[in-house]
């Protein structure tokens, strides 16, 4: 679909999972950096699923009812993360922050496989 | 070393302090615990939604079992986020239909893989979800077990 894209999409999830389980590791809440790395993401990841719909018609999905869920489901788990994290000012809140962002790259490797998927 | 004898009423030390079971606001772990309740919840009841909805008729079991298992995961997560007197009780039952129903059909999918050609939240204990659908009711169960209220130790 989006290819390139979508693997930035991946890592940076990744590395913001990391990011915010360090945080959580050494006893700290979230700061501010990254809460705007946050944000940044979940603006890729509107890009990523806008560009993805838009795509839809010229692909041949073999799931397109789920790859929609998926698109469209892929944009909650952040911004809940992200309130979660501002209410808990705990390294309880970095960990949360950490999962959400893990399901977030998980969940774009999820649509990159569905995408690839041959077409029955 | 201070003189610690139990009039001693400032634990100031004491790193975890004990939270006192379902009548505080959410708090600590408990929060990663909703969250990620909440994520299966979402994704297991749409996956029960959308297999029902498309080809039920290939796998009816399978998809029957996506669903409740999505119905399990709203009654975990709501047990866990409110603080009612019956939150305790939903969230204990509903961790513990979890995870009965993660091993059970876990077990099955592993000993009788043609019962279950259509994967399901609990297949193979989780597999196709990071093991997670094993993991989730152990942390809820165990952090219950943490919090449960004086009367009941």
């Amino acid at each position: 679909m989006i290819g390139p894209f979508a693997y930035s999409v991946l890592i940076a999830g990744l590395l913001l999972a990391g990011w915010a389980g360090i945080w959580a590791w050494m006893d700290k809440p979230t700061g501010e950096a990254l809460m705007i790395a946050v944000i940044i993401l979940e603006v890729a990841l509107v890009v990523q699923s806008a560009l993805a719909l838009l795509r839809l018609g010229s692909a041949h999905l073999a799931e397109p009812v789920t790859f929609i869920a998926y698109a469209a489901g892929i944009l909650a788990p952040l911004p809940f993360g992200f309130q979660l994290a501002r209410i808990e000012r705990t390294k309880w809140g970095s960990l949360t922050l950490a999962s959400t962002a893990l399901v977030a790259a998980v969940m774009t490797l999820r649509l990159l496989q569905i995408w690839r998927a041959p077409g029955a | 070393m201070p003189d610690r004898d139990g009039s001693d009423p400032s634990p100031t030390v004491d790193p975890e302090p004990a939270e006192s079971g379902s009548l505080e606001p959410p708090t600590g772990p408990r929060r990663i615990l909703i969250a990620l309740y909440a994520i299966f919840a979402l994704a297991a009841t749409a996956r029960g939604i959308v297999q029902i909805a498309t080809t039920f008729a290939s796998a009816p079991l399978a998809y029957v079992l996506s669903l409740f298992s999505g119905i399990v995961y709203i009654a975990a997560t709501v047990g866990l986020s409110t603080s009612r007197t019956w939150s305790r009780r939903l969230a204990l039952s509903a961790c513990g239909t979890e995870l009965v129903g993660v091993l059970l059909i876990g077990a099955a999918s592993l000993i009788d893989p043609a019962a279950f050609p259509h994967d399901t939240v609990w297949s193979r204990f989780g597999s196709g979800y990071g093991f997670f659908p094993l993991l989730l009711p152990l942390l809820g169960l165990l952090w219950l077990r943490q919090t449960r209220p004086e009367s009941d130790r």
